[in-house]
């Protein structure tokens, strides 16, 4: 269970979200540029460091005080696949699990280069596959290390409509068989809601609105989010 | 056609000044030990200053990389100070700053003394080269995302794990081209070697007082053994890295 208030001031308004994602559940956070969804996610990841709040995913504390991230049971994933360009595919994919400590298998491993449909480029270097190949390593990559809490900012942008709906397949199958806790940011409602049926609307870093996508279309807190939920 | 013609001259007339190892000062005269003596001193000495250079400069050059802007303008200025001091008055400062009236007479008390030694040599090496191997090896860091170093964190490697996975291997070119700057900027100094550390004497100071002493023929060999040793590592390291952005 994640169990999270991030605050983190921006320039213009202060990011303060509370938020509980059980494991095995799925959450989106929706929300207009800039509103400060990737704040949050890069807080709960580590990446930044919250001006003030508690994270607790299960019996670990993450913030207060900050922990080390390479101790966090976590898997964060980008738009920028952020593959290591000197290694191969097949390193890229094991370096969670060349530390010493994470567990792994090679049938995990087999099955993870199955399914993404990796296995035809496992031994080229990451700096030769393209933008959507490396999406889906950088995937496998996260997996491998069978992550407790998975975070998700933007995963599917500047991808085809094809591969987008192939990653959400793959990412809902493996939240399924993994059970880790999930939270996606994104900006396009109807991606988000094929992968969360619940979502946290966010405005100026605060939270306007949660619930299942139903409620949210049929009773937007305010203007900005009906318009970011109505249909183009 | 012609530019190229242009830039065949210009190299030419760049590489002219080796044109003066062929000209005729007579018969060239080996030192025999006195040379070999100069050419040990200077490697030897050069290279222990490498390896501290290396050990205190690394991390700092890795602090300053990953530090904020603001941050980091103040510590590259404090960097330049060292880079830009006159040689001449980097010795002169040296030799005050570690003289009887200030350090010196500290470290004397524990037998190191700061004049014409081995330390003295090494201590200054260290100064006139430090600051080229932090501003090389914080231009080489610039070059590897800090995105790559937190993903390969949150892929459970600690910081020095991801130093020698990642960050190391992507800018290995950048800090062998801080270190082989570092390493011609050492072992070729005079002005300060030569108000410091005067003996023990290097292939610098030798040269001086050879030519000093004994002239040109004198100096001849001295001074291909010099370029031998000072030019390969950087020129080296240079192309390499010249190869591998050709190839990005």
């Amino acid at each position: 269970m994640l169990d999270a208030r991030v605050v983190k001031r921006r320039e213009g308004f202060t990011v303060d979200v509370s938020l509980r994602v059980a494991a095995g559940e799925a959450c989106g956070l929706f929300g207009a540029s800039g509103a400060g969804k990737s704040t949050v996610l890069a807080c709960l990841a580590g990446a930044e460091t919250p001006d003030d709040g508690v994270i607790r995913l299960d019996e670990l504390t993450l913030f207060p005080p900050p922990l080390p991230l390479h101790r966090r049971p976590i898997g964060y994933l980008t738009q920028d696949a952020s593959l290591f360009p000197h290694l191969d595919v097949s390193q890229n994919v094991r370096f969670g699990l060349s530390n010493g400590v994470a567990g792994g298998s090679e049938d995990w491993i087999a099955e993870l280069r199955e399914k993404l449909q990796i296995g035809s480029i496992w031994h080229q270097p990451a700096h030769a596959i393209s933008g959507g190949q490396a999406r889906r390593v950088a995937l496998a990559r996260m997996l491998a290390r069978r992550p407790r809490l998975v975070l998700l900012d933007e995963p599917f942008s500047g991808l085809d409509r094809h591969l987008v709906r192939e990653l959400i397949a793959a990412i809902a199958e493996w939240h399924a068989l993994l059970g880790f806790a999930l939270l996606v940011v994104d900006h396009d409602a109807e991606v988000l809601a094929r992968i969360c049926p619940r979502a946290l609307a966010i405005e100026e870093g605060r939270v306007v609105q949660s619930g299942a996508w139903d409620a949210l279309r049929a009773q937007p807190a305010t203007p900005l989010l009906a318009q970011l939920l109505a249909p183009l | 056609m012609i530019r190229r013609a242009a830039a065949v001259v210009f190299a030419i007339a760049l590489l002219y000044p080796l044109a003066g190892l062929f000209a005729p000062v007579g018969p060239w005269r080996w030192g025999g030990t006195e040379t070999a003596g100069a050419v040990w001193i200077s490697l030897s000495l050069t290279g222990i200053a490498m390896v501290i250079v290396v050990v205190l400069g690394t991390p700092m050059a890795l602090y300053v990389a990953r530090s904020s802007t603001r941050e980091r303008l103040w510590w590259q200025a404090v960097l330049l100070i060292s880079v830009l001091l006159p040689p001449l008055a980097l010795g002169i400062l040296l030799s005050l700053a570690f003289g009887p009236h200030a350090l010196g007479a500290f470290l004397d008390r524990f037998g190191l003394q700061m004049t014409n030694t081995p330390l003295a040599f090494v201590v200054t090496q260290t100064y006139v080269s430090i600051g080229y191997y932090v501003l090389g090896a914080i231009a080489a860091l610039d070059g590897v995302s800090p995105r790559l170093e937190l993903q390969g964190r949150l892929l459970g490697h600690g910081p020095w794990s991801v130093f020698w996975r990642i960050t190391f291997p992507l800018a290995r070119l950048g800090f062998a081209v801080a270190l082989s700057l570092a390493w011609v900027r050492s072992l070729t100094e005079f002005g300060a070697i030569v108000i410091t550390a005067y003996y023990p004497a290097g292939m610098p100071v030798a040269l001086w007082t050879n030519l000093e002493n004994f002239g040109l023929p004198a100096v001849m060999p001295l001074l291909l053994v010099f370029l031998l040793t000072a030019l390969p590592l950087p020129w080296l390291a240079h192309i390499l890295a010249q190869r591998r952005f050709a190839r990005a």
